[in-house]
């Protein structure tokens, strides 16, 4: 029996144990994740935040002159012309979330609540299944489906659905389709799991209380799934934001977003600051954007308490985070 | 008003057996069925076409010519699409390794230690997971590109740079996955175990370990995934010579798609398809509901 | 037979310089190509049966990979197979759909990049050489060098092809659908007029800056590679704010994205792209344009970058196409004229298909003007990009 570095916080019953306990200090066990990420991910942003306050040599120089730290790339970035793209983005992905929420509500809480226990396991690795294929395959798939040569296009002229080829690709509402398509699994996921922790009593009592089945839902379900609707929403929203691949697979010129620009400053245009102060302001546009919600959510939910005659309290949550 | 059928007011220890509690079959929850049906099949009719277009025998993949095997063929022929998923499978175990094992051991510590430290390392794991793939991208891009210049000339190699860059990510969700697993356990069990005079290794590897298994597979499977889906930070870090799937796939999407990207797809369909039953199988051995499954992986509920 | 490596020694103008040569290279390509026939026809019993195979024109043994970073369907898959089984070398390619992209990939790289063999058209190679992007060529290893027609050789912006050979060269226009428009279309102008009315919102438009800005300043019949300030603002104006809102898609390749899959119903494409599209739809369907009053002409260019790993492997790809046999296979499917003597009437033998999209005669070549990497650059790259944004609505 050896003794080791006392740790350094001890569950109270542990300073009884005295010389048998013999700890290492766990928190050390987070150092090699620690140096990880401070190397390859705070030094490399750190690195372009510093070019975005610099300016393109020439073309062929990709390393920015930082000579003269300035805010000119801001005010590049900042430039009308692109003000499109990022509206476009923000609307984008407002809709593909909110659509992502109305699929993915009812069939989670199908697949949670009123799929028979043995089944669920099986139909939601199912669910999962699309997922395990490729990003882009996927959306070539897509790409495939709604082009206006194809089959389904030719089916609903048939149908008389449509009068002319199906003018969905390339188009702004091919890219929504095509987002919500991929980022929907990002938000079955989260609400199954919140839909299944739920006691099952809380429900059942709720109608003995006479209470209507969509009251339930709305009173009683939901808001104990918040925690997993708002993860949902987050998973989905936050990358989809950054996300360009979609775009310009499914909508071409139109429906371009603002990835796009960001990338293109490192792929075509060579200007490395103006690129870097994009990315910067990509991620302040992100983080604006979920904070400002986070607000009306809040305000939202300080609305609805003062309204409500009962508040639940949650019994089901385990402390687990 | 709707009852359930069901004899007493149901407690969660006298819950009467499943098969007493049929749901009514009525509009509203046909509707919920109705709604998963659609909701299948929006989620497979891009992979069904894919399937059925890897058997197009036409020069590109979107003008059908009719049914053929010339796609298989080709990816036979062709070493280019083989060469790219073998650096994406090899690339995808090496960074989910990493990626598991920075990540497994951040978690146990969060879990069990957290402190001053945990919150600022928190706000780190956040910072990764909400930070945009392409801002990764074009960050990590003038690094190894700086590093070389350093010297550190491992940063000029395709494979360090792709398992690096794609263990990023990755590490943020395992610590995150394992953190939930860990809390959810209580600490008596590894305290019993060092009263019972276990040295601390032993305590680690025998009651640890085995705890936090599950959700350690389940931080290595999404790792592998998320690896091998990633295209954007690999497009822009990769070097030729070793080129991952999707950065494959993207270049052919931008000068012509050919039906054999359709087959190897469909390939690579079918043994994921294995691979995730031969998975589910072991975890079910291990005890795990399948609820309990989806739960870990989401990190215990988001 | 002497091959004229000699610097063309002219006191002209850059630009006329272009067309000086230009003039040159295709009078003296025709005449060559009708004396060409005759020698091709007698020397027919001596050429080797199996095009030559790469082992004896490098000096070392041929690596294992071939890494090409090039444009896109832009070699014929038959080609590459038979290198690739005769050398027993695996043959990677890699596309761009604009030279500011090889620029940028090359740059971001420094001579990391893997690539063994990149396809530069001819004025940015200048600028490669001076940011020792690319290396001298040997031309002692390219015994069949002396295939190209000398017209195609010594260009002015590679004086003696110290870095470079001609691979191909071909011009930009445009097609349509007949069954979807109706107008007979002949000029730029008319591809203006078309796209933003009949075929509005069903229009491609070449993914590069300098074709971009081309579209307005070839209608308006002014140089494509204007510095003048005014005529930059006026170009800038019409693209971003008249025409970009009917732009469906910024495509280089639309003859393999889009005109098969009946996503477009106007092309803006270069002439062999626009040939596989068409041979890809149904016979008639679609109709190329060689657009007057100006066009393009562009050559582009084998080279080797700083850094390339398998040097032998990538001389012997490049000698490799320059053997008569094997060229007439890529212009069979890439579609342009590979610079190679007596490569016209060998193709008009072998039936080639559509053989107006791949040659051009005198008046035609005459209107087309060669592109530059001067000052306007950067302008019309922001003016491309400015476009994308406004055509994203």
């Amino acid at each position: 029996m050896t003794m080791t570095e006392a740790p350094e916080e001890t569950p109270a019953p542990a300073a009884e144990r005295g010389p048998k306990r013999s700890w290492v200090p766990r928190s050390l066990l987070a150092i090699p994740a620690w140096v990880w990420f401070v190397i390859f991910f705070a030094a490399p942003v750190a690195w372009i935040l510093y070019y975005s306050f610099g300016q393109q040599v020439d073309f062929f120089t990709q390393i920015p002159d930082v000579s003269h730290p300035n805010f000119h790339r801001y005010t590049e970035a900042f430039n009308p012309s692109y003000f499109p793209t990022f509206k476009r983005t923000l609307k984008i992905s407002l809709i593909g979330t909110a659509l992502c929420l109305i699929i993915a509500l009812p069939f989670s809480y199908w697949l949670a609540v009123k799929v028979p226990q043995r089944w669920r396991g099986l139909m939601l690795g199912i669910v999962l299944v699309p997922f395990w294929t490729n990003f882009l395959v996927r959306t070539i798939g897509w790409q495939l489906i709604l082009s206006p040569d194809g089959f389904m296009s030719s089916t609903l002229q048939h149908l008389g659905v449509i009068h002319e080829p199906l003018g969905l690709l390339c188009t702004q509402r091919g890219v929504q389709i095509g987002v919500v398509y991929n980022y929907l699994p990002l938000m079955i996921l989260p609400l199954f799991v919140a839909f299944d922790r739920m006691d099952p009593a809380l429900r059942e009592s709720s109608k003995d209380l006479g209470a209507s089945r969509w009251r339930t839902f709305t009173q009683v379900t939901l808001p104990i799934a918040m925690p997993g609707v708002i993860a949902g929403m987050l998973l989905v929203f936050i990358p989809l934001m950054g996300d360009y691949i979609t775009a310009i697979l499914l909508g071409c010129a139109k429906g371009s977003m603002a990835g796009q620009l960001v990338a293109s400053q490192f792929d075509s245009t060579l200007d490395w600051s103006l690129g870097s102060a994009m990315a910067v302001m990509l991620i302040l546009f992100i983080l604006v954007t979920v904070f400002v919600f986070a607000l009306i959510g809040l305000a939202l939910r300080a609305a609805v308490r003062s309204h409500r005659k009962v508040t639940l309290v949650d019994v089901t949550s385990d402390g687990g985070k | 008003m709707a009852t359930q059928t069901t004899e007493q007011v149901p407690t969660a220890a006298a819950r009467p057996p499943a098969k007493l509690y049929k749901p009514k079959a009525d509009w509203a929850n046909r509707a919920l069925v109705l709604w998963g049906i659609l909701v299948f099949i929006f989620l497979f009719a891009p992979i069904v076409v894919i399937v059925v277009f890897s058997f197009n025998t036409g020069r590109l993949l979107v003008d059908w010519n009719g049914f053929g095997f010339d796609g298989y063929q080709s990816f036979l022929d062709n070493p280019a699409p083989r060469e790219a998923v073998k650096v994406s499978v090899i690339v995808g175990v090496f960074s989910a390794i990493v990626a598991t094992v920075l990540g497994s051991l951040a978690g146990v510590a969060l879990a069990r230690r957290p402190g001053k430290w945990s919150a600022g390392f928190l706000f780190f794991v956040a910072l990764v997971l909400v930070t945009p793939e392409i801002v990764d991208a074009v960050a990590l891009l003038p690094w190894y590109v700086t590093l070389g210049n350093w010297g550190l000339s491992a940063f000029d190699n395709g494979w360090v740079r792709l398992i690096v860059s794609h263990s990023l990510f990755s590490t943020a969700v395992v610590a995150l996955i394992v953190r939930a697993r860990m809390s959810g356990i209580d600490e008596t069990l590894e305290e019993a175990a060092g009263d019972l005079y276990a040295p601390p290794v032993r305590r680690f590897t025998q009651i640890t370990l085995p705890l936090m298994m599950p959700a350690v597979l389940a931080g290595a499977l999404l790792s592998f995934t998320l690896s091998l889906d990633n295209t954007i930070i690999s497009s822009f870090v990769q070097v030729q010579g070793v080129t991952p799937w999707p950065v494959y796939v993207f270049s052919s999407v931008k000068a012509s798609l050919r039906p054999e990207i359709a087959a190897v797809s469909t390939l690579m369909f079918m043994l994921t398809l294995v691979a995730i039953g031969l998975v589910a199988l072991v975890l079910r051995r291990g005890g795990d509901s399948s609820s309990d499954i989806a739960r870990t992986m989401t990190g215990g509920g988001g | 037979m002497t091959d004229s490596k000699e610097p063309i020694n002219i006191l002209a103008p850059p630009a006329a310089i272009d067309r000086i040569s230009r003039r040159l290279f295709m009078a003296g390509g025709l005449a060559a190509g009708v004396g060409g026939a005759a020698l091709l026809a007698g020397c027919g019993n001596d050429e080797p049966q199996t095009p030559a195979a790469g082992a004896s024109s490098s000096s070392g043994p041929i690596e294992d990979n071939l890494e090409m970073f090039t444009w896109g369907e832009y070699n014929s898959p038959k080609v590459i197979k038979q290198f690739e089984t005769e050398n027993d070398l695996k043959f990677n390619l890699s596309s761009y759909n604009s030279n500011e992209q090889l620029i940028a990939k090359l740059t971001a790289a420094q001579g990391t990049s893997g690539y063994d063999i990149i396809v530069p058209t001819g004025p940015f190679i200048p600028a490669l050489v001076q940011h020792d992007l690319v290396q001298t060529l040997d031309l002692a290893r390219i015994p069949n060098f002396k295939n190209l027609d000398p017209q195609y050789t010594n260009q002015p912006w590679d004086p003696n092809n110290e870095h470079s050979v001609c691979k191909d060269w071909g011009t930009t226009g445009y097609c349509y659908d007949t069954t979807q428009i109706s107008t007979e279309m002949s000029t730029w102008q008319d591809f203006l007029d078309v796209a933003m009315g009949e075929a509005s919102g069903q229009v491609s438009i070449l993914d590069s800056p300098d074709n971009i800005c081309g579209l307005y300043l070839w209608a308006n019949d002014i140089n494509w590679m204007t510095e003048d300030q005014a005529q930059l603002d006026a170009c800038r104006e019409f693209s971003v704010n008249q025409l970009a809102p009917h732009v469906k898609s910024f495509e280089s390749y639309p003859g393999s994205n889009g005109i098969p899959q009946g996503t477009f119903w106007l092309a803006h494409a270069w002439n062999g792209d626009a040939r596989l599209g068409i041979m890809s739809a149904d016979p008639g369907q679609w109709k190329w344009v060689f657009p007057g009053p100006r066009s393009e002409i562009w050559m582009d260019n084998y080279a080797i970058p700083t850094g390339a790993k398998n040097i032998n492997a990538a001389y012997a790809w490049i000698n490799y196409l320059l053997d008569p046999e094997v060229s007439l296979q890529e212009l069979e499917f890439i579609g342009y004229n590979t610079g190679v003597k007596g490569i016209e009437p060998a193709a008009r033998a072998a039936g080639v298909e559509m053989l107006d999209l791949i040659f051009f005669d005198e008046a035609q070549v005459s209107t087309m003007e060669a592109g530059e990497l001067n000052s306007a650059q950067t302008t019309r790259v922001q003016i491309s990009n400015e476009m994308k944004a406004a055509a994203g609505g």
